[in-house]
């Protein structure tokens, strides 16, 4: 892996390393000059042991979940990339048949092979081009009774394959194929297995429904060459893209071409540059050049189709994908770890106040304190960041192991691995993030009072300003303006380090290091002045200083919203931007109306209600008005009404990261500065709980009391609980509409025949079976595949791209039961479409997937898949054709292999839920006598038996008869029920892989409890006495504390559920969302109360062990206890 | 003496931690009758606080027998000594030990709902404790909000709410000035005088001593003397 998001790991690194080298050079500095400051906090920070240990915790969580998206990525890059390497063996560059050029796979000769191999004879960077035949065909291990449907035989030239080194057996030895006796095959180690064949062994394999008799002479290693699918490798290759990898036989050509009558054929051609398997990614661009010119030059049919640079490269941004993915999803427990550090020190200063307090009575500065607890957050931050990040390839060689069970079916080996430059981000990551957050907070713990500290008395409600008027505002805003200066000095500050490392780019040359230099030596030379000029306003700072309050604060984010809302709005069309804008202006409406005298609870109750309403659009209207989801936006609603409208915005994946941020803030405000309300009730029906009221009434009085540390602490909690519930929930969802009934097309066994032992008619086929394969099916549709051309009417033929046809039978277009997302005008209903596709031949369905993506949909915004620039694509988008009737589409489809146009019309538009498990359906459907006509009755048929019974069981027994009966001919039968199931259980087993990392963000939010409770026991520990003195039992005070983080949790459990189920309703409900597909939106409840038990069963663990440990606190010595 | 409410003999108390040993106490026989007022005097580490923890039933005795009210405190395994302090016991302390996040009747109603009492009438009863020490209308003010005398009051309050038949104060005036801590001593006296209630205060003030029926001298863990008031 070599980026993330799209910036280098070098730049990253470097910028890093620079970072965490500011961090140290910080702490370098404190000790130079206060050591004092340096022991204080080293010595506070082993004080509490146990304590240490939880801010360990906490500390370290961050850069686990960081080291653990790396290490994921690099792992999946490295097996992949492996698989490449183990697949391809020295194979450098594919040359097949051009894709938009007549024919079939065996379209080339040995012709082409020679004609390329001279041509490159005088290349010094290629030793050796050759041939490659290779066909699918069933083959019986006759004395076992195993066959295997569809393997591959691949015949190879002996005199020029030696260069490739794909014949390899199993033992690593090299195997020649020169010597083969004539009825003898070698079989790779897969097969082998699949029909338990050894040397020796006598198997029959059946072309075109012959049988041919062979002997193993060996078992090989699979690889691209010798089992084309048996290995998937990104980028493809020769018969690559199977999900259900199959072994091979390898022969010679010839042998192959008597099998095959298909004398000088070839399927494609392959070419090997010069050196061993991994030393030929440099090579392989030059060679891949030099062929493309030679092809370019020749007037050849062929092009290159792959080549391993390309497998490789790809491979790396399947691993760099992979680090994306979990990092932004990582994203919500990050933003818990940031809390929780803050938090932490934040506590820690509580602990400490009246000690602050007194060393500032006696000289301290505020500098001093910060600086104290600076170190006291280095000592930490620098153990646990490594902690974490070894912990973090702990935590992914557990998810790799689980990823490894899942893929193996598909013969991808994950092999765990990371890469030290993964890691050492990782840590500097942890580092710098804990840097920052431990600064702030030590900051902000500094501007204490000393009086107030000293008798540990209040601090004063930040917003109320002491000048309410107008007057004090400004200045305030002017006091904050200073700071706001400061943080833009650093942030273009931070711009021009950032230039300056791209410019570096790596350590790696001379320059980069003397330009590291130089930018160091710039930075130390500039400080003095910098603080020169800092003195020179000196009197400025601290008038500042001295005017700062909240309604300063509250009038730069309203300035910040407003800006934001008409930048994202009406100049960009972002909705991070615009979003944000909004949520900044509710919230700086209360502060300023806190300001001017408001009382706190109203105020921000309103804010956080509108917050909340505003982020849950179109809830709860959509629930009562149809045509209510695409209410989200009541600002520009207004706008509107005075013609002011902004254009469509977009947003993507970062607004999930928002808005769980956004809602669960808002959502934190209101429960806390309304617990009082809440709660009151409880207190006023506690007499029903009996001999624990005393419990509830000091569990519920605590946290109340202490706003800030439980609204941080709930804020975790939500934020994780919200995350695991709309992850739980979009996946159940996702999964039913894809994995649904609708995805069986009203069969229930799908049949695929083999190209090379065609079968016309199932029925014929199956006659005279006994039992009779067909007892129980109501129906047999056939469609019948080609390759084709495919365009819109109107286009040039060069517009074309490449699609498949499928030719429907009666049979099938009788009994297929299609959803269609959209019906042309004139059709009644989906099965009136069908209908007619049965009556006329010039009339057509397709897939939803070649509808024209909207810019504004996750898919528009993201870009088309991989390869979609290939294919076929309509020229209208589903909410086009939704808005009002249309007329049948016109589009053009010719075969390959001819020269003749055939326009269609197409009438209806067959939803991705049908099409989800059979591949086959995603194609262009049309009459099976447009097939016949027009593309030389096609390539190959399956075939979809209906049965009359609508159990599982007669589907499974109806493909066990038929695949049994039609054993040598090689097709493959199975339940589309079972298919449909067993994809859904795979990908349960993602999501459920995928929410365990997440619910690494639980720790987080377990963790803050823990550090709270423990917290609590010590400073509390000579009220415990009181409280033991007057009556309260061991068992009470133990509950008393239990329930007091039983409290936080349930309500941030609950919190997150509500929050997180309102935004997958939203979501799921959301036509753009869900690029239209209707849906019968389900909770899983199961998952929900797995994933609720999971956290509350986890955080009441946790917290059990300093209840218990406050209810043993000796009376009498706690009394005694003065702090 | 002949129904002495609390009842000590031979009381040991030793700390060891292993290399510090520590005798507190060093066998301690005192008896104090129904409704008196006793203080207990003595140079700092004398054992006068581990005598009053001891008597309370909130430590554990090395040695020796406790009765209170006839009933054997040392034989009660711990719930039932908790549950007989919250009926029988209350308790006043130097820095008062009120829960900072309850406002103060709350904190007078505590005891109440630890030992039974119905939430309503536990409220009424703890509003009729303030109203004797002259702090109803301070109510719902949190300890943060009151001031050093007003907080000892709120303790004492709280003490008496549940009608104790005995009251353990451990330097009840030591964190207030001789104003208020004589204001606070007549409160206790007049509570003493009119309910009845059974006083052991443990203090450094001779002036507070003099104001107790009777004053117990300690020294390095025994009873040196004791003095009657004559009056």
């Amino acid at each position: 892996m070599t980026s993330l998001f799209g910036i280098p790991l070098d730049q990253i690194l470097v910028a890093l390393v620079i970072a965490v080298g500011v961090a140290f050079a910080v702490l370098a500095w404190i000790g130079v000059r206060n050591p004092l400051m340096v022991r204080m906090g080293l010595r506070n920070a082993g004080r509490r042991k146990t304590q240490t240990v939880l801010i360990v915790i906490g500390l370290m969580l961050s850069t686990l979940i960081i080291s653990a998206a790396f290490a994921t990525g690099d792992t999946v890059a490295y097996s992949v990339t492996n698989a490449v390497y183990r697949s391809l063996r020295n194979v450098d560059v594919v040359v097949a048949l051009a894709p938009d050029r007549a024919g079939g796979l065996e379209s080339l000769d040995d012709s082409h092979a020679d004609t390329l191999r001279r041509a490159l004879a005088s290349e010094t960077n290629v030793d050796g081009v050759t041939g490659v035949s290779q066909v699918r065909l069933p083959v019986v291990n006759t004395g076992r009774r195993l066959s295997e449907p569809a393997a591959s035989l691949v015949g190879l030239d002996a005199a020029t394959i030696a260069p490739f080194d794909v014949l390899t057996s199993v033992d690593g030895a090299p195997v020649a194929l020169g010597t083969l006796p004539a009825d003898a095959v070698l079989i790779t180690e897969r097969l082998a297995t699949d029909v338990d064949a050894r040397v020796g062994d006598r198997l029959t394999m059946y072309y075109e429904n012959r049988p041919f008799e062979v002997t193993v002479a060996a078992v090989i290693l699979d690889n691209r060459i010798t089992a084309p699918g048996a290995i998937p490798t990104p980028g493809g290759g020769p018969g690559g893209g199977s999900n259900s990898p199959t072994g091979g036989m390898v022969t010679t050509l010839d042998r192959l071409r008597q099998v095959t009558g298909r004398e000088g054929r070839i399927s494609f051609i392959a070419v090997s540059a010069r050196g061993a398997a991994r030393d030929t990614l440099e090579v392989t661009p030059l060679v891949e050049k030099r062929v493309t010119e030679i092809l370019n030059a020749s007037a050849a049919p062929m092009r290159v189709v792959t080549t391993k640079a390309t497998a490789v490269s790809t491979a790396e941004l399947v691993g760099s994908l992979f680090v994306t993915f979990f990092v932004v999803f990582g994203l919500f427990s990050i933003a818990a770890g940031i809390m929780l550090i803050f938090l932490t020190f934040v506590m820690l200063a509580a602990e400490r106040r009246s000690e602050m307090g007194m060393a500032r009575a006696i000289g301290m500065q505020r500098l001093h304190l910060t600086q104290a607890f600076i170190a006291e957050g280095m000592a930490y931050n620098v153990g646990s960041a490594l902690v974490g990040a070894l912990l973090g390839l702990g935590v992914a060689y557990g998810l790799v192991t689980v990823m490894g069970r899942l893929v193996a079916r598909f013969g991808l080996n994950i092999e765990f691995h990371f890469n030290p430059q993964g890691f050492a981000i990782a840590y500097c990551l942890g580092v710098v993030i804990t840097f920052v957050t431990v600064g702030f907070a030590s900051w902000r713990a500094a501007n204490l009072n000393i009086v107030r500290a000293i008798r540990d008395l209040p601090e004063p409600q930040p917003l109320r300003g002491r000048d309410r008027g107008f007057g004090g505002l400004m200045l305030a805003t002017l006091g904050v303006a200073w700071y706001a200066a400061w943080i833009a000095a650093l942030g273009i500050a931070a711009i021009v380090v950032s230039l300056a490392v791209t410019l570096v780019g790596t350590f790696s040359t001379p320059i980069a290091a003397i330009e590291v230099a130089a930018i160091a030596l710039l930075l130390v030379v500039a400080w003095p002045a910098v603080r020169g000029l800092g003195a020179r306003f000196d009197g400025l700072a601290r008038s500042a200083k001295r005017h700062r309050n909240g309604g300063g604060w509250a009038v730069w984010m309203l300035m910040v919203g407003v800006g934001s809302i008409g930048y994202g709005g009406w100049a960009t069309q972002q909705a991070f931007v615009y979003t944000s804008g909004v949520t900044l202006v509710l919230l700086s409406v209360a502060m300023l109306a806190v300001y001017f005298g408001a009382a706190s609870r109203p105020a921000f109750t309103a804010a956080s209600l509108a917050l909340i309403w505003f982020w849950l659009l179109p809830l709860p209207f959509s629930l009562f008005i149809e045509g209510a989801e695409s209410w989200t936006d009541p600002l520009n609603s207004l706008a509107r009404l005075l013609g002011l409208q902004h254009p469509a915005i977009a947003g993507s994946v970062e607004m999930f990261f928002v808005s769980g941020l956004s809602i669960t803030g808002a959502a934190t405000l209101l429960v806390i500065f309304n617990a009082e309300v809440l709660l009151g009730a409880l207190r006023s029906v506690s007499a029903i709980f009996g001999g624990v009221a005393p419990a509830i009434r000091t569990a519920i009085a605590y946290p109340l009391a202490s706003k800030f540390r439980t609204a941080m602490t709930l804020a975790m909690f939500t934020l994780v609980m919200f995350s695991l519930v709309v992850m739980a929930t979009l996946n159940h969802n996702f999964t039913q509409i894809f994995l649904g009934s609708d995805a069986t097309g009203g069969f229930a066994v799908y049949v695929q025949g083999n190209a090379n032992n065609r079968i016309p008619d199932l029925r014929a086929a199956l006659r005279g079976a006994s039992p009779d394969p067909l007892a129980g099916v109501s129906a047999v549709g056939t469609l019948t595949s080609k390759r084709a051309r495919v365009r819109v009417g109107g286009q040039p033929p060069e517009a074309a791209g490449n699609y498949q046809v499928q030719g429907a039978d009666d049979e099938f277009l009788r009994s297929a039961v299609f959803p269609l997302a959209s019906r042309a005008a004139g059709y009644d209903s989906d099965r009136a479409v069908l209908e007619a596709i049965r009556r006329d031949p010039t009339l057509a369905i397709v897939d939803e997937g070649r509808l024209a993506i909207a810019a504004t949909s996750a898919a528009g915004t993201f870009g088309p898949p991989p390869g979609a620039q290939q294919a076929f694509r309509l020229t209208r988008t589903l909410d086009e054709l939704k808005a009002q009737p249309w007329q049948p589409l016109p589009i053009v489809v010719r075969d390959p292999a001819g020269d003749t146009d055939v326009p269609l019309q197409v009438i209806g538009i067959v939803r991705r839920e049908a099409t989800s498990v059979i591949n086959q359906w995603n194609a262009v459907i049309v009459n099976g006598s447009v097939m016949r006509s027009q593309f030389a009755g096609g390539e190959a048929e399956t075939f979809y038996l209906a049965t009359s019974g609508s159990d599982e069981a007669s589907a499974k027994r109806a493909a066990d008869a038929v695949e049994s009966a039609l054993l040598e001919r090689g097709v493959q039968a199975t339940s589309i029920r079972e298919r449909i199931e067993d994809r859904a259980g795979q990908a349960n087993a993602f999501q459920m892989l995928f929410q365990g990392f997440m619910g690494l963000g639980l720790i987080v939010g377990i963790a803050a409890l823990g550090v709270i409770a423990f917290r609590s026991v010590a400073e509390r520990r000579q009220q415990i006495g009181m409280l033991r003195a007057i009556g309260y039992t061991r068992r009470l005070v133990a509950l008393s504390f239990f329930l007091e983080s039983s409290f936080i949790a349930l309500t941030g459990i609950g919190m997150g559920l509500v929050l997180g189920a309102a935004l997958s309703y939203n979501l799921m409900t959301s036509p753009t969302f869900t690029n239209g597909t209707p849906l019968h939106f389900a909770f899983p409840w199961a998952r929900l109360f797995i994933i609720v038990s999971i956290a509350y069963g986890a955080s009441a663990l946790m917290t059990l062990i300093p209840a218990r440990s406050a209810s043993r606190v000796p009376v009498a010595e706690a009394l005694r206890y003065n702090g | 003496m002949p129904d002495p409410i609390i009842d000590v003999q031979d009381l040991t108390k030793v700390y060891d931690s292993g290399a510090i040993r520590v005798e507190a106490l060093r066998g301690v026989t005192l008896r104090v009758e129904r409704g008196e007022m006793v203080a207990i005097m003595g140079p700092s580490g004398c054992g006068k606080t581990t005598l009053l923890n001891c008597m309370s039933g909130i430590d554990d005795p090395s040695a020796g027998t406790i009765h209170i009210e006839g009933v054997d405190l040392v034989a009660m395994d711990d719930d039932r000594r908790t549950s007989y302090r919250a009926k029988r016991m209350g308790f006043i302390f130097q820095f008062y030990n009120l829960l900072p996040v309850l406002n103060a009747v709350e904190n007078v109603e505590l005891p109440l709902l630890v030992s039974g009492t119905r939430p309503a009438e536990a409220r009424s009863k703890a509003l009729a404790a303030l109203e004797r020490v002259h702090l109803a209308e301070w109510r719902t003010h949190r300890p943060a909000e009151l001031s050093g005398g007003q907080r000892q009051r709120v303790t004492i309050a709280r003490a008496l709410v549940n009608d104790p038949a005995i009251v353990w104060a451990d330097e009840p005036t030591g964190d207030l000035d001789s104003h208020t801590a004589d204001e606070i001593m007549s409160l206790m006296q007049a509570l003493n005088r009119d309910h009845q209630q059974t006083f052991v205060i443990v203090t450094h003030d001779p002036g507070i001593a003099a104001r107790c029926h009777r004053t117990v001298h300690m020294r390095d863990g025994l009873i040196e003397r004791e003095d009657v008031r004559r009056d």
